[in-house]
């Protein structure tokens, strides 16, 4: 077991690089010199050259990179180009409003459609099914965008139920008065992928043999349900979702733009509007890295729920 | 039809009348799967369920307990299954539940997938205890132990907290029988339980259900394709086709004067270990034919005069599997494997799963690299010469593997399947020739012209790996890999399969490596065989000697284990 | 192929005739189960006439004059009548060329809503919370000005002839009294032409590059795992803004890469473990065993065995990159800002809703839902058909 973390991490090393060399191949050769990329957004043309002395603009591409690799071993990677501040303070502040609307999130979406999935694949094939099927493909047809401006216009503007947009500083009220509206929309778009997907898992389990065993046992079929078929359903389920973690706190980008919400999706597209490469490439690189470190999560959580798999 | 069994034994277990079972196969189409059959089980007594693929035997058993998937299976209500003087077609969910697992109980094919690998053994056992019994988590607990000693699983007070995966196959099976004798049910049914295991625990499996089923007085419907294994333990046989009853009456009736003329052919297609005609009795011999053809014996062995074609040295194969932080552990699915190959001959080579005679196979045919030792063919090692060297011999070493349903790339038509090979290696002039030369082989391996145009999925399994056979003719081969190539076939069919390969030997003088887990098969195909264990040589020598004389302890236990069907079970009793 | 050989007949020359039936592939098999399924075909012609509008209007053939401001601003739609206050044929037009008011969007940030919201709030002071928590430098909306303009109904320049202006369209129209069904036809020739040609490339870069990696395995496995692992470890959202912050000009083309080189290792994954899986197989171990060369058993053999799956992909990721980009125009870093989709209408329609013009949020909305859910019900259809063991399976 600790030989076989010890591997994997061992094993991050190339694909660590290969991020870096990715971002770096991005941001300091496709992108070109701040100088060009920053005329008409900065003006001062002191903090221009002082910014491109820090990165090595006139020096060669491989001092330019080792410039990169010793700002990701320091974990310091300057301030940002348009408001100078902390790269480091600005992750710091912008985690904990991402994480207030999406820890909720996830744990709402996953219990919500882990029920529904076992509900329709239970009636499999029936019309309730393929009713619920139907209702999902149309709703994952809709630009999550329409699902923002309407739910928007008509649950808080309309209607005024919450606030039209906004965030404070206390976390209850933040969760509560603020984050519930992004929560209910995020669960709307949540809830239809999640249920198609959930619902092949429950299926696959449903038609295994070990499902019939249960069967001429004498098992009752909600037993056979909510016992057999889900505790093997919920191995692909919980991989599924530790997996998706990092990347669904850039996914909620979005909500958090239309609702003002100060989290870290929001902190990418305005980074990317003011070409604020610093910005960029410190969170594409932390969140490569949280990527990495949730996957391994995810295959240590496999060994626990699934006695077959042999780490070594 | 037999209501002899009735008379015999009193008021039967189980009575089945009339049964209909048919599939909705989408759209309109109907398949009836079991058109009307009838069968008791007496009481304390064993039952065979006896038929090939598509005799709709597993779908008869299923329907007893209702276990026919819901979505696309109609029984017929006017059929009967009477059990305890109820009908057991069309039960409430209730009332079957209840009966399920308590009364009437079931085990699989497949044990591996059949038990709920997320959960220990003991969890399995003692959620029936606690259904039907009702009993407390320790008491069941207790009893689990108990039965788990009991169908033999050495250790079982540690053993009950192991999940299913860190079991073998044969002690799978045996969780699963204890799982079905938990509530004392006063009927088991085993659906080809010993299908899937190798041949020694095939037999112990055996052994243990006969001997469950005299202590616990219950009666037993088994299910099985083999009619060996039917020999050593049937009291009544039902014989199944398509969805008939053939033949049905007391084992000792049906096994020394059967009526039917299938049963007849059933009986006599599978190689006997002590019989070898020239050629094996196929069906069409027997129905609406004349009976048997080929009486007298076909001689077998190697003379030291026969020519060497391959010559195979201290052969091995090893894998890897990554293990610690750098390490990989090695793992010798083959080591210093040596024997030769004669013109005209067949090499024999048998084993149990994972004996690493499959192995064998293909690293000759170099789908796998070896990691040591030599295969001189006329002299030139063929293992260790560049792939473009190798592409030579590649005409004349072939390889016939197992599943005829994945040898066959289900996107060419029959026709392209069997000119590919010749435009490769440019044999025949031109179209017109190797077309020619098709038509030619499809007549030898006794499949219609019109194949020709058809596709794979057209075909049975045994006319598939008639095609297969074709397709390595097509490059005249001097030594031919037979990889399992019978065992996915039905009786009937295997016994076609293995008369086409003995007349094209006969007919091309080809040399066999015939790799068969199947004692009885190979038995009779081969001259020499050569027995392997955990990827070692164990024995080899002449067929008849190994068979009469085995030498090695591992190699006496292995043919000890084969079912020697009723006439040997009866005299040896 | 041997396909060539085998069709030949044999002459009554002296040899043998054979009856020539060729039997239906597999091919021809799933076509004849996708035909047999109504669902199927109904979404398979939704989305035949969305290419064929596509196709006309990429032409030239109609909604050509998408860009003529036919209508007066915000003309409401002709089933409900024209609008008492603006209806008028005399109101005064917003702005002079159709070009114009596209330009302005370039330079517009974050929260377009923020200025329309901040307004209204002096109305309706209960529901607008105060802005506050490090939303530092809030951006003031460049397009605000202009549409109080119009809502105080104080035009900036009216060049136009009234007369021409019609006080209904049958959709209605936008701000600036373009028609909004001429828009929505010529917006889907850029969302649909970029989703499919980016689920091209794609599905082409999956397809190769799982191929080779799967059948080859040992080093060049290893290296396109590395390739693919560092693709992975990039949320995708991430990396497509990231390109799209370094790449400076916008164009079709452009975001055609962006979402086909950054949306191939879904494929990738796929297709590498069907190689891995078909590798294995019998009739490609009988292919090399009678000396089928490594490019015949990858393109020959295997490939028709797993077209299917990169057929499904490709129909998934279609849908997936015309959702995409919905985003991306609608946030400005997609398509030029003189192009029209269907993400541009959306972001201009969201400002619209406050004012309760609808129209073109419904328009657009409806475009895309249909499209999108036929493309979906067509693609599970697709699948039920090529794979047939799965049916009912894999949702609907």
């Amino acid at each position: 077991m600790t030989a076989y973390i010890l591997r994997r991490l061992w094993q991050m090393v190339p694909t660590m690089l290969g991020v870096v060399i990715l971002v770096f191949f991005l941001f300091n050769w496709v992108g070109g010199d701040p100088a060009y990329v920053l005329a008409g957004k900065i003006s001062n043309q002191e903090q221009i050259d002082n910014i491109r002395r820090q990165l090595g603009v006139d020096q060669p591409y491989w001092v330019q990179l080792w410039i990169f690799i010793k700002q990701i071993v320091t974990g310091d990677f300057g301030a940002s180009w348009s408001t100078n501040e902390r790269i480091g303070s600005i992750i710091l502040t912008r985690l904990p409003p991402s994480l207030t609307v999406l820890v909720p999130l996830t744990i709402l979406d996953l219990l919500v459609s882990v029920g529904l999935a076992l509900a329709v694949a239970y009636v499999r094939g029936s019309l309730t099914d393929r009713a619920v099927m139907i209702v999902c493909t149309v709703g994952l047809s809709i630009s999550i965008l329409v699902y923002i401006i309407v739910f928007q216009y008509v649950f808080a503007y309309k209607l005024g139920w919450f606030p039209v947009q906004g965030w404070g500083d206390s976390f209850w009220e933040n969760l509560v008065r603020y984050s519930s509206l992004p929560i209910l929309i995020g669960l709307t778009v949540s809830i239809a992928p999640s249920l198609r997907l959930y619902r092949t898992f429950v299926l696959d389990e449903i038609n295994q043999d070990y499902v019939r065993t249960a069967r001429a046992k004498g098992l009752s079929e909600n037993r056979i349900m909510w016992i057999h078929v889900l505790r093997n359903a919920s191995i692909p389920i919980i991989t599924n979702v530790m997996a998706s973690l990092p990347g669904l706190l850039i996914g909620a980008f979005l909500i958090e733009r239309f609702f003002s919400i100060p989290g870290i999706g929001r902190e990418v597209i305005l980074a990317v509007e003011r070409s604020d490469f610093p910005v960029i490439k410190a969170i594409t690189v932390y969140v490569a890295v949280a990527t990495m470190v949730f996957n391994l999560l995810a295959d240590l959580m496999y060994k626990a729920v699934d006695p077959r798999v042999q780490l070594r | 039809m037999a209501t002899d069994t009735k008379s015999a034994a009193g008021e039967p277990l189980v009575a089945v009348r009339d049964l209909r079972v048919s599939f909705r196969l989408g759209g309109d189409a109907i398949f009836e799967a079991v058109k009307g059959v009838s069968f008791d089980i007496p009481v304390h007594s064993t039952v065979a369920l006896v038929g090939e693929s598509g005799s709709g035997k597993s779908v008869t058993a299923l329907s007893i307990l209702g276990l026919l998937p819901p979505e696309n299976s109609i029984v017929d209500a006017r059929s009967r299954i009477e059990f305890g003087g109820r009908n057991l077609v069309g039960l409430p969910m209730r009332a079957m539940r209840e009966m399920r697992g308590a009364d009437i109980s079931m085990i699989f094919q497949e044990p591996m997938t059949s038990l709920n690998p997320v959960f220990t053994v003991g969890f399995q056992l003692a959620e029936v205890l606690h259904l039907h019994r009702g009993l407390s988590p320790r008491a069941a607990r207790k009893r689990a132990i108990e039965l788990l000693d009991e169908v033999g699983i050495p250790e079982p007070r540690r053993r009950i907290d192991a999940f299913p995966s860190q079991m073998s196959g044969g002690q799978q099976q045996r969780v699963m029988i204890a799982m079905a004798i938990a509530c004392e049910p006063k009927l088991l049914i085993a659906d080809e339980p010993t299908t899937a295991l190798d041949v020694t625990i095939q037999k112990q499996i055996l052994d243990l259900i006969a001997a469950l089923q005299r202590r616990h007085r219950m009666s037993v419907l088994f299910i099985t394709h083999d009619l060996a294994v039917v020999g050593e333990i049937a009291d009544h046989v039902v014989v199944m086709r398509n969805g008939e009853v053939r033949e049905q009456g007391p084992a000792k009736q049906v096994f020394e004067a059967p009526r039917d003329d299938y049963t007849k052919a059933l009986l006599q297609c599978r190689p006997e270990l002590d019989h070898r005609p020239m050629r094996l009795p196929v069906i069409d011999d027997f129905m609406g034919g004349s009976g048997p053809q080929h009486t007298e014996e076909r001689k077998r062995g190697v003379a030291p005069g026969d020519a060497v074609v391959l010559d195979v040295k201290g052969l091995g194969k090893s894998f890897f599997v990554r293990e610690g932080v750098f390490g990989r552990r090695e793992f010798k699915a083959a080591a210093d494997v040596s024997f030769k190959l004669r013109r005209g001959r067949t090499l024999g080579l048998v084993g149990e799963s994972g004996s690493g005679k499959t192995t064998v196979g293909l690293t000759l045919m170099r789908l796998h690299e070896a990691t040591a030792g030599v295969a001189l063919f006329e002299g030139r090692d063929i293992l260790s010469m560049s792939d473009r060297e190798f592409m030579a011999y590649k005409k004349r070493i072939q390889i016939i593997f197992q599943n005829p349903y994945a040898s066959l790339n289900p996107r060419f038509t029959i026709g392209q399947i069997l000119t590919e090979p010749m435009q490769i290696h440019g044999i025949g002039a031109n179209v017109r020739e190797r077309t020619d030369l098709v038509f030619e082989l499809l007549g030898k391996v006794g499949l219609p012209d019109a194949s020709f145009y058809k596709y794979p999925h057209e075909f049975s399994g045994g006319q598939r790996q008639r095609v297969a056979i074709a397709r390595c003719l097509t490059l005249k081969p001097e030594v031919l890999i037979c990889d399992e190539s019978v065992s996915a076939l039905d009786v009937s069919v295997q016994a076609q399969v293995l008369n086409l390969l003995q007349d094209l030997q006969d007919e091309f003088n080809l040399a066999y490596l015939f790799i068969s887990h199947d004692l009885a098969v190979v038995k009779y195909i081969s001259d020499e065989v050569m027995v392997m264990n955990e990827g070692r040589v164990v024995e080899l020598a002449d067929a008849d000697t190994i068979y009469r004389h085995p030498r090695e302890t591992y190699t006496q236990r292995l043919l000890s284990a084969i079912p020697k069907g009723w006439h040997a079970a009866r005299a040896a009793a | 192929m041997a396909t060539s050989e085998a069709a030949l007949p044999r002459n009554a020359d002296g040899t043998r005739v054979v009856p020539h039936n060729v039997s239906p592939g597999l091919w021809t098999l799933a076509w004849r189960r996708l035909r047999a399924d109504r669902v199927g075909m109904v979404s398979l012609a939704i989305v035949a006439a969305f290419l064929l509008m596509m196709a006309l209007s990429a032409a030239g053939l109609i909604a050509r004059d998408w860009s003529k401001e036919v209508g007066v601003n915000y003309a409401p739609p002709s089933f409900i009548g024209a609008d008492e206050a603006s209806g008028t044929p005399a109101a005064p037009a917003a702005a002079p060329e159709p070009a114009a008011p596209s330009t302005e969007w370039k330079t517009q940030i974050v929260d377009p809503l923020a200025d329309v919201i901040a307004e209204l709030k002096g109305a309706k002071p209960a529901a607008a919370p105060p802005p506050s928590g490090g939303t530092e430098g809030k951006s003031v909306d460049p397009l605000a000005d202009v549409m109080a303009d119009i809502r105080a109904g104080k035009g900036t320049t009216a060049a136009a002839p009234a007369e021409a202006r019609r006080a209904t369209l049958p959709f209605g129209g936008d701000k600036w009294g373009r028609d909004v069904i001429a828009k929505t036809i010529k917006g889907s020739e850029t969302s649909i032409f970029v989703g499919i040609m980016s689920a091209i490339v794609a599905v082409a870069l999956g397809t190769l590059f799982g191929a080779i990696s799967g059948y080859y395995g040992g080093w060049v496995d290893d290296a396109f795992n590395w390739f693919y692992s560092v693709f992975n470890s990039i949320p995708y959202l991430l990396l497509i803004l990231a390109v799209a912050a370094v790449l400076q000009q916008k164009g079709v083309v452009t975001i055609i890469l962006i979402l086909g080189l950054t949306g191939w290792t879904g494929v990738f994954r796929l297709i590498r473990a069907e190689y891995l899986k078909h590798k294995a197989r019998e009739y490609v171990q009988a292919a090399d065993a009678i000396g089928a060369s490594n490019a015949r058993r990858m393109f020959v053999h295997i490939f028709p065995n797993v077209s299917h799956v990169v057929l499904v992909q490709l129909s998934i990721l279609a849908v997936g990159f015309i959702k995409a980009e919905v985003i991306l125009s609608f946030l400005g870093f997609g398509v030029p800002v003189d192009v029209v989709s269907w993400g541009s209408m959306l972001n201009e329609a969201q400002n619209e809703l406050i004012l309760g013009k609808w129209w073109q949020l419904v328009a657009a909305t409806v475009a895309m839902a249909t499209l999108v859910t036929a493309f979906s019900l067509f693609t599970d259809a697709l699948r039920d058909a090529l794979d047939p063991k799965l049916k009912g399976l894999k949702g609907h």
